[in-house]
């Protein structure tokens, strides 16, 4: 207690004359506080009870217009469509069971849906419009407009639907629209969306969902007791949403699209331009239309596709991971001819086997290619040439080339769900398995065969660089964003992820051989002869086995079950001395590649050279 | 135990107690009505149930607090202090973020929000500063440097959530231990300056964009009847429908409807006002203003500068928090996220406040104890 006498009595003087002016101020606040109360609930009572009544304002959000996607050439791929809704007011319907059974009539909808999308209004939700049909067709609006003087509380609406202008068409890369998420809302990046807000769930909708929503304007509408609009007080007008254009050409989407879906085959095609890295298609297939998720997907459908076996929700270009078959070969031979373990003028002689030890591993030809120098092993795929090479190098240094080119790592294409693919070394194997690295795994993967694994973006990524003398450039979708009015926010440039370290004369011997596929007599890529305009091209075929067969028994494809069948890969380039185009075409159990996929690449070169020539007729 | 004593027994606060009791129960009743999820089946929604949990464990902690001689917290106030600022620091980075602020700590079947334990802190805080100088001499401007800074660490930690509402709390409380300690008019001329300084600043780098749309929709309501001020006039809409004896428990139309925001927290004063008229927010203030005067009588009583100093702090906060909340409800003041003592929901709040009575009443029951 010596502080207390220390610091003077508790009663001292100062706190005691402060603590009674306090008590008065206290006191004269509260008073203001209670004047003010008594002014709003006794003076002036009766016209907030009035107002309360008149249940005073409401607030209508209006949402603005989502952005416009469209290809390269200004051709809409997103936009919005109208839809014709059917709307009860709750508290203007006097018997609903009965007036959605009338409705259900007239429009042929399901009285159950109905009924659930109805729901239970109760609160300020009974004032409001409940939606009870969506998108009805010309014939139906009008006869429920017909009947519109007997339906108290029921009226009809136009609202905006997002649009996919070509139904299924690039519906990985667009993506599609669905009310947020729980999760979602609680975190930063969503701090300005609200509960029932609809947002970008997949591709370009999703990543860009910011531009393209744009801000949601409002209107305070004074109503009364019945929910009878009585006067617009005030308004915002929402400020719709950016612009986007993609880099990708609409027509040579489609033709992949169209030939790909052929025979019904599940794939990939990846066409993008060696000297920008601008995708100019990506498709996966099969595919969804996201116009059914743009009015509310049913749960059973929603199940159905998550539940496809062929999983038409993944987006194969970019999350479809394959082992590359003999495309990995162009990989086998800069390593060859970077580390000096071959030459222009080295040969093989191919016999149609390879024996490593105990092991014997076959050619894909029967009976040999003979002596084959490097050239002619690329041109015609000769196996044995590259597993010597491919043993000589050993697993590190094929993978140290690989990595190169932005194999086993993301190529950071501009899309979100992207795979990393594979590229396995000694560490990486021993890592996993437990097991050593063995000479045999070296074998099978020279060639492409084993554990390495590519999507079809990084297929076409790799063989970019190879193509336009060794930039690699990231690859994108996104052009630019624009505002409304058509000024630009966003110009995305062409963006240099590095050179490879490889000598250009390496490069030069492997377009060569590139171009040989296609060009000389035995060649693999025969299909992409005779372009229009006489334009030539380089490519490769690969073919990817699914289970591996007993060596020297590949059977004939045709024989085997789908699901055992080989993978077919090609991936072309056009023109063979200046590239524009690089295409990657990835068919899931199609067989061969130089049969299945390189026919479908054709489609797409053939439509590119002709938009050239259109392009080039028209100026 | 040596806390209780028959004369602790004997001198028990009951109007503190006994007023304070009185706003929680009003609190809940209000709440059942200010719950949107009420139904017919569910009379008790499960808010106001919660809301009844939170009283029982902060009823306890009221007894609890009284069992504790309330000069340990002079000793301990530094180090509850640096936990508390602890507290804040670690919210900003493992808080939980709900209506785009971070400010709970998630702690499984509660969530704490610290920046009410902040409230606490400074009050022992100054409480401690204050009783352990001279009297005699009047506050320099050196004096208060310290005190600042002690204050505007938690408040920028707060603002940061972003909380405006509870940083203003902070500092407001903090310069209310200058009414009953004596200031040299110098010091007061440069707090001044210094005080128009700190809000520049703040307005340019620290507030967020919603937070200054409402101080100009309080200086200009027409300029967004959409947004800001929407809240402002329904608010003011429902205590005015309210009349004089208002239209009833559960009878509020404004409330029921659906119409009010924030109605079960920053605005549940307008629930009140709407069901239970003029008669019943006058009620409530009164219950609140006896609280503040018995709490300025308790000071006086004190046995210690401490115990004053502490009780001055309590009131100081009941006081602003009222003043505030209910100022902004009735469109006296700008919309400003302060919670309304013992009636917004929120547990942390409400436990923050009753611990803060038992420290009122722990003072009044041990004046005579030496």
């Amino acid at each position: 207690m010596n502080r207390l006498t220390a610091s003077g009595s508790p009663s001292d003087a100062t706190v005691e004359k402060r603590l009674t002016a306090v008590a008065v101020l206290v006191v004269a606040v509260w008073m203001i506080l209670l004047t003010r109360l008594f002014y709003l609930q006794v003076v002036q009572g009766d016209v907030y009870r009035i107002s309360a009544e008149r249940n005073s304002v409401r607030t209508q959000r209006v949402d603005a217009p989502r952005g416009v996607i469209t290809d390269r050439n200004g051709e809409v791929l997103v936009g919005s469509r109208p839809s014709f809704d059917v709307m009860v007011v709750p508290h203007e319907t006097e018997d609903v069971p009965t007036t959605l059974s009338r409705i259900a009539g007239l429009t042929g909808r399901d009285l159950e849906t109905m009924s659930a999308s109805y729901g239970d209004p109760r609160g300020r939700a009974r004032f409001q419009p409940q939606r009870v049909a969506h998108d009805l067709d010309r014939d139906a609006l009008a006869r429920v407009e017909a009947r519109l003087w007997a339906l108290g509380g029921v009226l009809t609406q136009v609202t905006p639907v997002r649009g996919y202008r070509y139904g299924d068409s690039a519906a990985h890369l667009l993506g599609w629209l669905g009310e947020i998420g729980a999760d979602q809302l609680g975190r930063k990046e969503f701090a300005a969306y609200r509960r029932g807000d609809i947002v970008g769930v997949g591709g370009i909708e999703k990543l860009l969902d910011t531009d393209l929503r744009g801000r949601p304007g409002g209107r305070n509408l004074l109503v009364d007791a019945h929910g009878r609009e009585l006067q617009l007080l005030s308004s915002v007008d929402p400020e719709p949403g950016r612009n986007v254009v993609l880099t990708i050409d609409h027509r040579l989407q489609e033709a992949a699209e169209l030939a790909l879906e052929k025979d019904h085959r599940s794939g990939a095609v990846v066409a993008l331009d060696p000297r920008s890295g601008e995708i100019l298609a990506l498709v996966s297939h099969p595919a969804f239309d996201p116009n059914e998720f743009a009015i509310g997907i049913d749960p059973e459908r929603w199940r159905e596709l998550t539940g496809d076996p062929f999983r038409p929700l993944m987006n194969r270009a970019l999350q479809g991971q394959y082992p590359p078959g003999s495309t990995y070969k162009v990989v086998t031979a800069i390593a060859g001819l970077e580390e000096k373990l071959v030459g222009v003028q080295s040969v093989v002689t191919c016999g149609g086997w390879f024996k490593l030890g105990r092991r014997t591993y076959r050619c894909w030809r029967p009976g040999g290619h003979g002596v084959v120098d490097l050239h002619t092993a690329i041109v015609q795929s000769c196996d044995v040439f590259f597993y010597k090479l491919g043993v000589e190098l050993g697993v590190d240094r094929l993978a140290y080339y690989a990595r190169q080119l932005g194999l086993g790592s993301r190529t950071g294409i501009d899309l979100s769900g992207e795979m990393t693919g594979l590229v396995p070394t000694e560490e990486w194997k021993v890592h996993r398995d437990h097991t050593p690295w063995v000479e045999g795994d070296t074998v099978s993967l020279s060639i492409g065969q084993g554990m390495n694994l590519w999507t079809p973006l990084q297929l076409a990524s790799a063989y970019a660089a190879i193509v336009n003398g060794g930039t690699r450039y990231r690859p994108h979708v996104l052009k630019r964003i624009e505002e409304p009015d058509g000024r630009v926010v966003r110009s995305v440039e062409p963006e240099v992820l590095g050179e490879l370290a490889v000598s250009p004369q390496t490069l030069a011997t492997v377009r060569e051989g590139l171009v040989g596929v296609v060009q000389e007599p035995h060649g693999t890529g025969s299909v992409m002869k005779g372009l229009p305009g006489g334009v030539l091209a380089g490519g490769k075929t690969g073919t990817a086995q699914v289970v591996g067969m007993p060596a020297g028994s590949r059977p004939d494809m045709e024989t085997v079950e789908h699901e055992d069948r080989d993978h077919a890969w090609f991936v072309t380039y056009v023109p063979a001395d200046n590239p524009r185009l690089v295409v990657s075409v990835l068919v899931e159990h199609g067989g061969h590649g130089g049969s299945a996929a390189a026919p479908i690449a054709r489609e797409v070169v053939t439509r590119f050279l002709e938009g050239e020539a259109d392009l080039y007729a028209g100026n | 135990m040596p806390g209780i004593d028959r004369r602790l027994i004997q001198n028990f606060e009951w109007p503190v107690f006994v007023l304070g009791l009185a706003v929680s129960l009003v609190g809940i009743v209000n709440l059942i009505s200010a719950s949107p999820e009420r139904s017919a089946a569910n009379l008790i929604p499960e808010t106001a149930w919660r809301q009844v949990v939170w009283m029982g464990l902060g009823l306890a902690l009221l007894l609890a607090t009284l069992l504790l001689d309330y000069r340990t917290l002079e000793r301990i106030a530094f180090p509850f202090y640096g936990a508390v600022v602890t507290l804040l620091v670690a919210v900003l980075f493992v808080g939980r973020i709900v209506n785009g602020s971070q400010r709970w700590i998630d702690l499984g079947p509660m969530n704490l929000q610290p920046s009410e334990l902040a409230k606490l802190a400074l009050i022992v805080l100054f409480a401690r500063i204050l009783a352990r100088r001279s009297a005699t001499a009047p506050v320099g401007l050196l004096d208060l440097a310290i005190p600042a800074g002690l204050v505007a660490i938690p408040a920028a930690l707060v603002v940061k959530q972003p909380d405006l509402g509870t940083a203003l709390v902070l500092c407001v409380v903090s310069v209310s231990f200058l009414a009953v300690t004596r200031v040299r008019l110098s010091s007061i001329l440069l707090i001044g300056t210094a005080g128009i300084a700190a809000v520049t600043i703040a307005w340019f780098f620290f507030l967020h964009d919603y937070q200054k749309e409402r101080v100009f929709t309080f200086l200009n309501p027409e300029r967004d009847p959409l947004g800001a001020a929407y809240h402002s006039i329904q608010a003011q809409i429902a205590v005015g429908a309210g009349g004089l004896f208002g239209k009833g428990f559960l009878h509020g139309s404004q409330s029921q409807l659906d119409f009010l925001p924030e109605e079960q927290t920053d605005f549940v004063f307008s629930v009140l006002g709407e069901e239970w008229g003029f008669v019943g927010t006058a009620f409530v203030l009164l219950l609140y203003l006896g609280i503040l005067i018995r709490g300025l009588q308790i000071a006086h009583s004190s046995k210690d500068l401490f115990g004053a100093y502490l009780s001055v702090g309590i009131a100081a906060l009941f006081f602003w928090e009222g003043a505030i909340n209910v100022g902004m409800v009735i469109g006296l003041l700008p919309v400003v996220g302060v919670p309304l003592p013992m009636l917004s929901y929120g547990g942390s709040a409400l436990l923050t406040d009753m611990i803060a009575l038992g420290l009122l009443m722990n003072v009044s029951m041990r004046r005579y104890i030496f």
